[in-house]
C-alpha cells in the first residue's frame, strides 16, 4: 500500500489576527504555526492503513515556503517514511492553482490512495482534494468519517445534513478526511528522534495559474449593542413579536 | 447581460433549501444586468415535478436531468453533466452551495473546467468585468474580499445567508440528456442513512437553543430540549461547563474547544457569556439571551435579552413560540 | 466553634502529600531512549545549561575528544517552547554575556534597554512618586519577554544539536538505589476516567546518565527527590504568585513603573510593575507573597483593581488586554536555598532550586548561569567517564563561589522582615539590611511553610469585571491561550477536609479559576482551566505532572 497524504502548515486560530501593510495578507509576526487537524487525521489514516497492510509507504507532501519543512517533520515523527516539500514562497489562495502543483508531483508515483484533510481553517476552501482527483481521473470521495479499505475496494461514510452517506470506491482513489475517522497520533520521543534521519526532498511546486485572488482583507463589524426586552416571564410577548417582525427568524 | 447558472440540490428527491437559496442569489447577480437564471435539478424520474419551485424563486430555465442513478447523489456523473451545462451556456457564474453536497461537487466542476473556485462565500456582487465575493477566513476571524478573474466564476454559497424569496419566473423546463451512462460511475452512493440520529446538527441547524451553568442540574436541560422542540428546527448545544460536569455530551459544546456556529437565531439559556463561548456564536445572525444575572457578558452579544430566571421564563417562551409556530 | 473566636484556615491542614509516583524504583524499559544528560524543563536555566554542555562537548570534539556522539535532551511540557515561561521581565544581561561571548547586546532577544525608572507608593485614592530604592535600580538591565527569550535560546540550542523535545512533561524521577538513572514521561490519550482512549500514547522512558531537574517554580520532581534524598534548607522555601498581562495601549510608556502599597495589604508582601516591551506595548503586573493573611486575597482581582488606578489606568484604559498570565516565584532567597543542589547523577537549577533575589526581582540570569555551572561540571564528569555525587558536587562549588550566591546572601533576610512585620515595619528593617548589605540584623529570621501560615477567614470583597479594563478569570484563562484538552483525567490532588472556607480559600488563591465554592457548599474543579502557575501546590491542592501541550500558550510574557 503507496500512501500519499497532502499536509498544510496553518496558523494557530486561537489568536487575534492582523491585516499586514499590504491589506490582503496577515502579519504573521508572533503567530504559530501548526499541521492542520484535518491533515493530521489523514496523516493518521496513513499509518493505520500501512500498519495494518503490514507493508507500504507513507509519503507527505506539503507545498508552501521552507518553514512547511518544520511541519513535513512533524508527520514523519508520527511515523510517515518520506517527505516531499514543493517550494512555494506563498501559497496561493486559488485552490486550482496549488493542485496543478500536487497532481503534477504525484501523477507518477504509482499510489494506492492520496489523502488530504478536508480543509484548512485559514484559506478556508475546501477544494484542492477533489481537484487533484479530477486533475487525476482518479475516483474521489470527500469529507469521509469512517473508512474500510480491502481487495481493491473502499467504504467510506459522509457526514451530510442530518444523514449520512455509505459510499463505495475503486483504488486508486483520492479520499478527503474529516473529523470522527481517528484520533491522530502524537509524535513519539522515539519517533521525533527517527524523523531526522527521513528523507525530505524539496523541489520547486509547478503552480497552476490563479483565477481567484485575495483583493482585500477586513475584520468583521464587531455587534451592535444589543437590549435588554424586559424582565422575567413578562417579557416573553415582546421577544415573540420583535422575533417575528424585527429579526424574522420565527 | 450575464446568465447566471445555479445548481439546484436535492436528496431522495426532493428539494433542499439550498436550492432555493442559490436560485434567489442567482436571481440577485441577473437582474443586476438583465441575465437569465438557468438552474440545474438532477435526480430520479419524477424530479422535474419540482422545477416548479425553483421557476417560483426566480428561475427563467429549469435544466432537468432524470435518471435512476441519479436518484442517490451521484458525484462524478452530476459534476460531468453541471461543468458540460455550464460550458455549453455560457454563463457569467455558476452557483453552487457550500453544504455536503455543494462542498463536494462545486470543486469537481471547476476542475473539469480547468478554473478555480470559492466556497463558503456569505456575498456575492458582480460589478463590470469582475465578480467579487466575501469569504470568511480563519474560523470567521477575517474576512477576505476574493476576485474571481474570467468566465465562468465558480462560487459557492454559504447556506442560510441568502433567504428564499419568491419570485416568480417562467421556470421553463428543459429535459437534458446525462453525459456519459451515469450508472458507470466509479464512485457510488450505497446508502442514505437518515434519522439515525433524530438530532439536528449543531453546524447546519437555523435555530440552537444552548443550555449553560444557570440551568443547575443536568435535568433542567429539559427546559432547553422542550424550546428546541418548539421552534421544530431547532438543535441543543452546550457550554464548556455542562460539558465538563458530564451533563451534556462533549459533541454539544459550542466554543473555543468545541464547534463553532452560526444559525439564525441563537438562544443562550443561563449563559453567563464567557469568551470561549462567544467565540463560538458571535457570529449568529440573532442572539437572544435569557439569564438572571443583568451584569452578564452574554447581554453584550445578545440583540435581545431577557433578566430573569430560566425557571421562569423558559415554559411562557416555550409555550409562545409554539403558539407562534402553530400551522407550520 | 466557640463564639467570637475568629474562624481560621490553616491550609497545610488540607493539603496532601507530595504523590509518591513522582520517585519511581524500577528498571526503565528496556526500550528507553538513551540520553546521556537529560534537561527536565525546557526554561532559561535548562536551554542555557544545553547549550553551554554543547559548546564544551562540540569544541572537546575539535580539539579531538571522544564525547562527540553524547545525547543532550532538553523535555518541556509545553506544546513549543516559551509557552509556559513568565516573568516581568527586567533582565540583568551578563548570563547572555558569558554564554554568548560571540553577540553583543543588540544580538539578543531584548525588547531594548532600561532608560527611565520610576517608583511609587500607593494608597486607595492616589499614587505618590518616592525614590527608586537602591536595591530596585535597573539601568544596563533590559526589558524583554521571557517567552520571547526562551524561544531564542531554544533556537540557538537546536541548532547546536541538542535535542529539544517539546509536549513531554516528565512524570517521575527513575531511581536505582542513591542514582538517578532516567526519567519517564506522562501519557497522553487517557480518558477522565483515567483509561486509555482513542489516540493513547503510554509513557516513554529516558535513559541519562545526568538528569538536571530545571522545572522552573515548585518543581514537581525537584521537591521530590529533595524529600527522597532528605535534602533540607535552613527555612522552608517561600513564594510569591505573579499575575501579569500583556497590554496594546493607546498611550506609550516611556519608563519602567514599579508601585510599593496598595493594593496588597498592610500585613502581606507584595508590589507591582509596569514595563514597557515597546512604547505600546506594556507588561503590567503584581506580585503577592503567598503567605497573606486572608482566604479571600485574591492576586487576580488584586492585579484588576490595580488597573482601575493611576498610573496603570493612564496607560491602559482604551487599549487592549491581549495576554494574560500567571506564574510563581521562589522567594526563600539565601536560606531557602536547599542545601545541596546535586546527588548521584542528578542537580537541581534555576527556580527548582530557588535562584531568585527577591529584593532587585531577578531569576533569569541566576537560572541561566546555574544552568551553565550545571554543564561545566557535567563536562568534567562526563570527560572523567564518572557521575557519581562526588564529580556532580562541583556544581556546588561553582554556585556557592559565584554571584548568585553571594548576592542571595547580601540580602538574606530581606524578604523574611515581612512575613511577620508587613510593609511598614518590614520596609525599615529591610532599608537598614540594604545599608548593612545584609549585616544587620545578623542570624537568620526564621519562617513557616506558605502553607502552614494560618489565614483569617474573611468576606469576599466585590469585584464586578467590566470586560474592557477588568477581566473575569475565565476571561483572562482565555488570553493565556489555555486550550487544554478537558477530557484528561485531573493533574490535581484534593487535599481532606475541604470545608467551604477552604474552597473559598483555594478559589481565590487560583488566578486562572480552577476552584469554584459550588451551590452545595462543595468545592468544583476545573482543571483544565489550569495555567501551571503551581499556586496550588504551594497553599492547595497538590500538582502532579498531566498530558503533554497542555496549558498556556504563552507568546509575550
Amino acid at each position: 500500500m503507496k500512501i500519499a497524504v497532502c499536509i498544510k502548515r496553518v496558523p494557530d486560530m486561537d489568536v487575534r489576527f492582523r491585516i499586514a501593510a499590504d491589506g490582503t495578507s496577515l502579519d504573521e509576526t508572533g503567530i504559530k504555526f501548526d499541521l492542520n487537524d484535518f491533515d493530521a487525521w489523514a496523516v493518521e489514516a496513513a499509518l493505520q492503513l500501512k500498519e495494518k497492510a503490514g507493508s507500504g509507504e507513507v509519503v507527505v507532501l506539503s507545498l508552501g515556503p521552507t518553514a512547511v519543512q518544520e511541519t513535513l517533520r512533524k508527520a514523519l515523527s508520527m511515523g510517515a517514511d518520506k517527505a516531499i516539500h514543493l517550494q512555494a514562497d506563498k501559497i496561493p489562495f486559488d485552490g486550482f492553482a496549488i493542485a496543478s502543483a500536487i497532481a503534477a508531483e504525484l501523477k507518477d508515483g504509482a499510489y494506492d490512495l492520496i489523502l488530504f484533510g478536508k480543509l484548512s481553517p485559514d484559506s478556508s476552501n475546501g477544494v484542492t482534494g477533489a481537484i487533484v482527483a479530477e486533475l487525476l481521473d482518479l475516483p474521489c470521495v470527500t469529507a469521509i468519517s469512517k473508512l474500510d479499505v480491502a481487495d481493491g475496494r473502499g467504504t467510506a461514510k459522509r457526514e451530510l445534513e442530518g444523514a449520512q452517506e455509505i459510499v463505495e470506491f475503486p483504488l486508486p482513489a483520492v479520499l478527503t478526511i474529516d473529523e470522527g475517522l481517528n484520533t491522530a497520533r502524537y509524535p513519539s520521543l522515539k519517533g521525533i528522534m527517527a524523523a531526522k534521519k527521513k528523507p525530505l526532498e524539496s523541489k520547486p511546486a509547478a503552480l497552476g495559474d490563479a483565477s481567484v485572488n485575495v483583493s482585500q482583507l477586513e475584520m468583521p463589524p464587531e455587534r451592535a449593542a444589543g437590549r435588554i426586552v424586559g424582565e422575567g416571564a413578562g417579557a416573553v410577548p415582546e421577544l415573540i413579536r420583535l422575533l417575528q417582525t424585527e429579526a424574522k427568524v420565527l | 447581460m450575464a446568465n447566471i447558472f445555479a445548481f439546484a440540490e436535492s436528496r431522495s428527491g426532493e428539494l433542499r433549501k439550498v436550492a432555493l437559496e442559490n436560485v434567489t442569489a442567482a436571481r440577485n447577480l441577473a437582474d443586476a444586468t438583465g441575465g437569465q437564471v438557468h438552474a440545474l435539478l438532477v435526480g430520479a424520474p419524477g424530479i422535474a415535478a419540482k422545477a416548479a419551485q425553483l421557476g417560483a424563486h426566480g428561475a427563467d430555465v429549469v435544466m432537468v436531468c432524470e435518471h435512476d442513478a441519479f436518484t442517490q447523489y451521484n458525484p462524478e456523473a452530476t459534476a460531468a453533466l453541471a461543468a458540460d451545462r455550464i460550458k455549453a451556456g455560457g454563463f457569467r457564474a455558476a452557483l453552487f452551495n457550500t453544504s455536503a453536497q455543494g462542498r463536494d461537487l462545486a470543486p469537481r466542476v471547476a476542475a473539469k473546467l480547468r478554473i478555480g473556485l470559492v466556497t463558503d462565500v456569505t456575498s456575492v456582487e458582480l460589478t463590470g468585468d469582475a465578480l467579487t465575493a466575501k469569504h470568511p477566513i480563519n474560523i470567521g476571524k477575517v474576512i477576505a474580499t476574493v476576485t474571481i478573474a474570467g468566465t465562468p466564476a465558480i462560487v459557492s454559497l454559504r447556506p442560510n445567508t441568502y433567504a428564499p424569496v419568491p419570485n416568480a419566473k417562467a421556470g421553463t423546463i428543459e429535459m437534458v440528456a446525462p453525459i456519459g451512462d451515469p450508472s458507470a460511475s466509479r464512485v457510488v452512493v450505497k446508502e442514505l442513512v437518515t434519522g439515525s440520529t433524530g438530532k439536528l446538527d449543531l453546524a447546519e441547524a437555523p435555530v440552537i437553543v444552548a443550555g449553560g451553568r444557570g440551568l443547575k442540574a443536568a435535568e433542567n436541560f429539559k427546559l432547553v430540549e422542550d424550546l428546541a422542540d418548539a421552534f421544530g428546527n431547532a438543535a441543543v448545544g452546550a457550554t464548556r461547563a455542562v460539558t465538563d460536569d458530564g451533563w451534556r455530551p462533549h459533541a454539544d459544546q459550542i466554543g473555543q474547544t468545541g464547534r463553532l456556529v452560526s444559525p439564525d437565531l441563537y438562544v443562550a439559556v443561563g449563559i453567563s457569556g464567557a469568551v470561549q463561548h462567544l467565540a463560538g456564536m458571535r457570529t449568529s445572525k440573532t442572539i437572544v439571551a435569557i439569564n438572571k444575572d443583568k451584569e452578564a457578558p452574554i447581554f453584550k452579544v445578545a440583540d435581545y435579552g431577557i433578566v430573569g430566571d430560566v425557571f421562569e421564563v423558559m415554559p411562557a417562551l416555550t409555550a409562545a413560540v409554539r403558539e407562534a409556530r402553530k400551522g407550520h | 466553634m466557640a463564639s467570637g473566636q475568629a474562624l481560621r484556615v490553616v491550609p497545610s491542614e488540607h493539603q496532601p502529600p507530595l504523590p509518591a509516583e513522582l520517585i519511581l524504583r524500577e528498571p526503565l524499559d528496556a526500550e528507553a531512549v538513551p540520553m546521556d544528560v537529560v534537561f527536565v524543563g525546557g526554561g532559561p536555566a535548562g536551554l542555557a545549561g544545553a547549550i553551554e554542555l554543547s559548546r564544551l562537548i562540540n569544541k572537546d570534539t575539535e580539539d579531538g575528544g571522544t564525547l562527540g556522539e553524547t545525547q543532550i535532551a532538553v523535555l518541556e511540557k509545553s506544546s513549543a517552547l516559551g509557552e509556559h515561561s513568565l516573568s516581568g521581565a527586567v533582565v540583568n544581561p551578563r548570563a547572555f554575556r558569558e554564554l554568548f561571548p560571540d553577540l553583543t547586546d543588540s544580538d539578543f532577544p531584548f525588547r531594548g534597554p532600561v532608560t527611565n525608572e520610576r517608583v511609587y507608593f500607593m494608597t486607595e485614592g492616589r499614587a505618590i512618586r518616592i525614590p527608586t530604592p537602591p536595591t530596585m535600580q535597573n539601568h544596563g538591565h533590559f526589558i524583554g519577554s521571557l517567552s520571547e527569550m526562551v524561544r531564542w535560546l531554544g533556537e540557538k540550542a537546536e541548532g547546536m544539536g541538542v535535542n529539544v523535545f517539546t509536549g513531554f512533561p516528565v512524570a517521575s524521577l527513575v531511581m536505582d538505589g542513591e542514582q538517578v538513572i532516567g526519567v519517564r514521561t506522562t501519557p497522553s490519550g487517557l480518558g477522565r476516567d483515567g483509561k486509555p482512549g482513542s489516540g493513547f500514547t503510554p509513557p516513554t522512558d529516558i535513559s541519562a546518565r545526568v538528569t538536571v531537574l530545571s522545572e522552573g517554580t515548585r518543581g514537581a520532581l525537584a521537591q521530590a527527590y529533595m524529600n527522597e534524598a532528605d535534602i533540607t534548607s535552613e527555612n522552608p522555601q517561600i513564594f510569591a504568585l505573579g499575575v501579569k498581562e500583556i497590554w496594546e495601549t493607546k498611550k506609550p510608556l516611556d519608563a519602567i513603573v514599579h508601585t510599593l502599597g496598595w493594593p496588597v495589604p498592610n500585613d502581606g508582601f507584595g508590589g507591582t510593575f509596569m514595563y514597557p516591551l515597546t512604547p505600546n506595548l506594556v507588561a503590567v503586573g503584581i506580585v503577592v507573597g503567598m503567605d497573606y493573611r486572608q482566604t479571600t486575597l485574591d492576586v487576580h482581582e488584586l492585579l484588576q483593581k490595580l488597573k482601575t488606578k493611576s498610573p496603570f489606568r493612564d496607560y491602559l484604559e482604551g487599549g487592549e488586554m491581549i495576554e494574560w498570565g500567571a506564574k510563581t516565584i521562589p522567594e526563600g532567597g539565601y536560606f531557602g536555598l536547599p542545601k545541596r543542589r546535586h546527588g548521584e547523577g542528578v542537580m537541581i537549577v534555576g527556580d527548582s532550586a530557588g535562584f531568585v533575589e527577591v529584593a532587585s526581582l531577578k531569576g533569569i540570569h541566576y537560572a541561566m548561569q546555574s544552568g551553565m555551572f550545571a554543564a561545566r561540571a557535567i563536562f568534567d564528569a562526563l570527560k572523567k567517564d564518572d557521575v557519581c555525587a562526588n564529580t556532580m558536587a562541583r556544581y556546588d562549588a561553582l554556585v556557592n563561589a559565584s554571584y548568585i550566591v553571594s548576592d542571595l546572601k547580601e540580602r538574606r533576610n530581606m524578604r523574611l522582615a515581612f512575613q511577620n512585620a508587613g510593609l511598614y515595619r518590614g520596609g525599615i528593617k529591610a532599608t537598614l539590611m540594604t545599608l548593612t548589605k545584609g549585616a544587620f540584623p545578623g542570624g537568620k529570621i526564621d519562617s513557616e511553610s506558605d502553607a502552614e501560615v494560618s489565614r483569617l477567614v474573611t468576606p469576599d470583597q466585590p469585584f464586578t469585571p467590566d470586560g474592557k479594563l477588568t477581566f473575569s478569570k475565565l476571561d483572562a484563562n482565555f488570553k493565556s491561550g489555555n486550550a487544554t484538552r478537558d477530557t484528561i483525567p485531573s493533574h490535581l490532588v484534593i487535599g481532606k477536609d475541604i470545608t467551604p472556607e477552604v474552597a473559598k480559600l483555594y478559589a481565590h488563591m487560583c488566578p486562572a479559576g480552577v476552584y469554584e465554592l459550588g451551590d452545595n457548599g462543595r468545592l468544583i474543579v476545573n482543571q483544565a482551566n489550569c495555567i501551571d502557575c503551581k499556586a496550588t501546590d504551594v497553599i492547595g491542592p497538590r500538582w502532579t505532572p498531566r498530558e503533554g501541550e497542555s496549558g498556556p500558550k504563552y507568546r509575550l510574557m
